[in-house]
């Protein structure tokens, strides 16, 4: 197929994924395992969206596909209408675990993206000053990563990201592994750096209060395979802050989207409260 | 010792590990001293520690000590060198490039079971009893236990690591030299430890061949001439050399890896 075709099919989406599908074969005698099968999404500029599931529905593995870290049995990851079929420095990409080089120090992190793509030292220097301030790590750049907390390293992870010029923010489960209070910062610190850049953010999580609270659109996987069951639109007002979290509407959508997870869990539910759910629409896909 | 840096001379020098351990050695002397003044013993064989420092001194006085010790580090040092560089640049490309392993594995793992001892006779037989050789044995003592730990830590490179570089757009090269290489380097510093003091080793007996000077010479020379005295000084000398050059290869190594929260005590 030719990029020019691709173009054409894709026009308004950032990335698009078409009757993407994967399988693996594992054990002895190998058995094929479909994890992902025929998932369509349509990705718009500047849209932040979350994509929840069970743990084990595949959504790590879409995200590391819409990299290029992974490639699908079957179907295409289209980038602005080009075939994604490697890692590009406009995918970047935000880990689950530390993976913060411990060797380099704060601004050398940051640093590590421009250099690798051979941006002169005078813009180098420019972009991480920018970054390190963006994520509040002026004081620590000369900092080794292991003198840093949890919470700072993934700062520190978000500037290199960032710093390395992206069209889009492609973030696994970042904040997993943080405790409430931080991953509430890290959160708020994610919407400034999306609010600021306008840049098209995919986050995957399997938090429901991470989703409701971030996203404009939220993909509901099912498991085993992973399909996609629906695309909840949030109506919760921008800009969010910490008065979002204990508002009703909050609670609201994310009774929304628990009803919605169950159900592509395949579990019965009392469906009544939630499709009366006035500032949420659901659409199946 | 950073958290020692406060801390009088006095509190240091009086921890339990520090006395037990002046107290342990001491047993050690007084023993064999016990054993060299009992009545029967030759003090010609069996010197006692007086007649050991006497030795040393007239070692030392007489130039030497110092001629053997600068030749024997001399040759260690360039052995070293030779061989740690070596083993460093093909057990990289060994544990790192898929086709470099294929080609360099097998000479490695054949290499891996000989001792470098072993390859005196050969040595000897194909280059002669000069300098290179006793060099070439060396080098194929610290080549070994470096090759191995290189290519284990460029095996073990974590990849989130790898990942995380090539979504920031570095190249498969850039990825070897800026990721593969510094978090391989903890492994690197454990291969050249290990190297140091087995090239040592293999020092001393390198120099039992016909070497004209060096502190297996001195020995060797020392005992046919039944001067236990200059031979215990010997051995003494090469003690503490070997322990001089584990700690600058452990210092060294501490400093290259300051960014690792690891403990790589020996």
């Amino acid at each position: 197929m030719n990029a020019r075709a691709d173009s054409v099919r894709a026009v308004s989406a950032k990335l698009a994924v078409r009757g993407l599908t994967h399988r693996y074969s594992m054990g002895t005698p190998p058995t094929e395992l479909t994890v992902l099968s025929r998932i369509d999404l349509e990705i718009a500029r500047g849209e932040f969206v979350c994509i929840i599931g069970e743990s084990g529905c595949g959504k790590s593995t879409l995200l590391r596909m819409m990299a290029g870290l992974l490639m699908p049995s079957e179907g295409e990851v289209l980038h602005d209408g080009t075939r994604v079929r490697g890692v590009r420095h406009e995918l970047g990409f935000v880990f689950q675990q530390d993976a913060v080089f411990p060797w380099l120090t704060v601004e050398k992190n940051v640093a590590y993206g421009p250099k690798s793509r051979g941006v002169p030292k005078a813009e180098r220097e420019r972009l991480v000053a920018h970054w390190c301030e963006a994520v509040g790590l002026t004081a620590f750049r000369k900092a080794f990563p292991k003198q840093l907390s949890g919470g700072m390293r993934k700062r520190v992870d978000l500037a290199r990201a960032y710093a390395n010029s992206p069209d889009v923010l492609l973030m696994d489960e970042p904040f997993a592994a943080l405790d409430v209070q931080t991953k509430a910062e890290m959160q708020d610190a994610v919407l400034d750096l999306w609010k600021s850049t306008g840049k098209t953010v995919v986050f995957v999580t399997h938090d429901l209060d991470e989703a409701v609270f971030l996203s404009d659109v939220v993909v509901v996987l099912s498991s085993r395979p992973g399909r996609v069951h629906a695309i909840v639109r949030s109506t919760l007002a921008r800009p969010r802050n910490g008065e979002t979290r204990v508002g009703d509407a909050f609670a609201v959508a994310k009774r929304t989207l628990w009803t919605t997870l169950q159900q592509a869990r395949g579990r019965a539910v009392a469906p009544a409260k939630a499709r009366q759910a006035p500032p949420t629409t659901t659409e199946r896909a | 010792m950073p958290s020692d840096a406060g801390r009088s001379v006095i509190v240091r020098f009086c921890r339990p590990a520090v006395i037990v351990g002046v107290l342990s050695l001491a047993a050690v002397i007084g023993v064999y001293w016990y054993m060299a003044l009992r009545p029967g013993t030759n003090p010609a064989l069996v010197p006692s520690p007086p007649a050991i420092l006497k030795a040393l001194r007239d070692e030392i006085a007489t130039g030497d000590l110092l001629v053997n010790t600068v030749a024997s580090l001399k040759r260690v040092v360039i052995g070293f060198c030779i061989g740690a560089s070596l083993a460093l640049v093909l057990g990289a490309l060994a544990g790192w490039f898929r086709y470099a392993g294929y080609v360099l594995n097998p000479i490695i793992d054949a290499l891996r079971p000989i001792p470098a001892l072993a390859y005196i006779p050969l040595v000897i037989v194909w280059v002669g009893i000069g300098e290179p050789s006793r060099i070439i044995i060396i080098v194929l003592a610290v080549f070994k236990p470096c090759v191995v730990n290189a290519r284990a830590g460029m095996n073990e490179v974590a990849q989130i690591y790898v990942d995380a570089a090539r979504t920031l757009g570095a190249s498969r090269w850039r990825v070897f030299a800026t990721v593969a290489l510094p978090s391989a380097v903890p492994y690197f510093i454990a291969g050249l430890r290990t190297g140091v003091s087995t090239g040592f080793l293999a020092l001393v007996a390198a120099e039992l061949i016909a070497a004209p000077s060096g502190l297996g010479f001195m020995i060797q020379n020392a005992g046919q001439y039944f001067r236990t005295d200059v031979t215990i000084v010997g051995i003494i000398v090469i003690g503490l050399l070997g322990a001089l050059l584990d700690q600058v290869a452990s210092r060294a190594g501490r400093a290259l890896t300051s960014w690792s929260d690891v403990r790589r005590e020996p």
